[in-house]
């Protein structure tokens, strides 16, 4: 162990250097503005929101740093980023925060952003359409299971116009009608 | 004993007979009397809250302003469902601006939410409202103390100022059937559910990570109270043997189907045949 590495040429960076001239100032405010933003820049970047990620590990841009990449502005990155898409949702970065930056509803604000500019998995899209056709996500396919335990054969009271009526006026219709 | 609005989501009827009828029969013997919501709307999951934030408000508002009408506390079997409820509420009532627009399109259906309705889980009416003394009065045939290891799932748990659920609930209720609860490292970890759509190996590893958590502590069997975290543990069970070469081999029932038994219902009742991995063995576990 007594070898050491050769200290010269250019040195190692962890991450890509920023290009200042991209960063987009008003994404931070935007985020600020939409649901659960507001403590936002309360961030002081200790990570314990990537500490307490079950997935994080085999994320290119941990949650700390999308916090972060918000906060410089660096919409592009993180709207386009399947990181936020990869969210689990289970709120445990948000529960730990000391800052009680709500981080899982700002990831959640943030692929209301990329939905918007059409950023969004095929997944994703697949949904939309089964919801605006179906107007709900399972159907009952053995209805003879659901007799066999004497409960009503259809789902009961489930209402499926009301459903589609209200989501192809709202961005699931533009999401389902763009493809 | 009080009424309720239940409502029942799509994926527990659709997926899970066996969940609702158990539910049903429990609830009906304890006295609680569980009335299903008519006209009321699919939740759209956490999926539609990443699309359509708007859309997914106004979809719950509804239901919600729809439960408002009568008064009585909306309860629910899904994690998924009572999370999109309770968030939505949450909300609305603390952004007037959004409570407004959202009023508006309520009007055209002749509705209006006031933010008065309560959200409630089942399990959570079931602790509060019936209480343990109460049910244990109906055990007939306890478990002989067989190790059952708890998911409580993400969005009954959190966010805790959102879903105001206490994380011992279920702990007490399997107690109370004479099982013991096995704890594991990762009892508050994810399921996965919720990414199965977008990266389903990743979804895989997150339900292996929980059952090889549970089996490692101890657990003989595992009990969930949502359709979706029962997905992810039941079923992917089978996959598991294709992906990791694993076989846990552990059953996973949903919450009330031990609770039924315990109370001396039959495994035709509670559905016993439709668990994906064969949970028959619990039978084995009661007393006479």
């Amino acid at each position: 162990m007594a070898e050491t590495k050769n200290k010269a040429g250019v040195p190692e960076t962890l991450i890509e250097p920023i290009e200042m001239s991209s960063l987009d100032a008003s994404f931070r405010n935007e985020i600020h503005s939409m649901p659960n933003g507001e403590e936002l820049s309360a961030c002081f970047a200790c990570s314990t929101c990537t500490a307490a990620c079950p997935i994080a590990n085999q994320w290119k841009y941990k949650p700390h740093q999308l916090i972060r990449m918000i906060i410089l502005g660096m919409r592009d990155e993180v709207l386009s980023s399947s990181e936020i898409w990869e969210c689990l949702t289970c709120f445990q970065c948000q529960e730990r925060c000391p800052q009680n930056v709500r981080v899982t509803d700002i990831f959640f604000d943030c692929k209301n952003l990329a939905s918007e500019r059409g950023d969004i998995p095929s997944s994703i899209v697949s949904l939309a359409k089964e919801l605006l056709e179906k107007g709900q996500l399972y159907q009952v396919t053995a209805d003879w299971e659901r007799e066999d335990l004497e409960l009503e054969p259809e789902v009961p009271g489930l209402s499926i116009e009301e459903v589609k009526s209200i989501l192809k006026n709202t961005r699931t219709g533009k999401i389902a009608g763009d493809e | 004993m009080p009424s309720y609005n239940l409502y029942m989501g799509c994926s527990v009827p659709a997926n899970y007979p066996n969940y609702e009828a158990s539910m049903i029969r429990v609830a009906e013997v304890l006295g609680m009397e569980l009335v299903y919501m008519e006209d009321v709307a699919c939740c759209g999951s956490p999926n539609l809250r990443a699309m359509d934030y708007f859309g997914w408000l106004v979809v719950n508002a509804r239901t919600l302003a729809i439960g408002e009408k009568n008064g009585y506390d909306i309860v629910t079997p899904c994690n998924g469902c009572f999370g999109s409820l309770k968030d939505v509420l949450h909300h609305l009532k603390h952004d007037p601006e959004d409570l407004a627009l959202v009023n508006k399109e309520l009007a055209k259906m002749d509705l209006e939410l006031k933010g008065s309705i309560k959200v409630r889980h089942f399990v959570e009416a079931l602790y509060t409202d019936v209480g343990i003394e109460e049910i244990k009065k109906k055990i007939t045939k306890p478990l002989d103390g067989v190790g059952i290891a708890i998911h409580y799932g993400c969005h009954l748990l959190r966010p805790a100022d959102v879903t105001e659920f206490t994380p011992s609930i279920l702990d007490e209720l399997v107690e109370v059937t004479g099982a013991t609860v096995i704890e594991y490292p990762l009892w508050k970890q994810c399921c996965g559910a919720t990414v199965l759509p977008i990266n389903e190996p990743l979804a895989i590893r997150l339900a292996r990570d929980k059952l090889k958590s549970m089996t490692e502590y101890g657990a003989v069997f595992a009990t969930v109270v949502c359709p979706a975290c029962g997905n992810q543990l039941d079923l992917q069970q089978l996959g598991l043997r294709d992906s990791y070469n694993e076989d846990y081999n552990l059953p996973i029932l949903l919450y009330p189907q031990i609770l039924a038994l315990a109370m001396g219902m039959s495994e035709e009742e509670v559905g016993l045949e439709l668990n994906r991995v064969s949970a028959d063995s619990i039978l084995d576990h009661l007393s006479e």
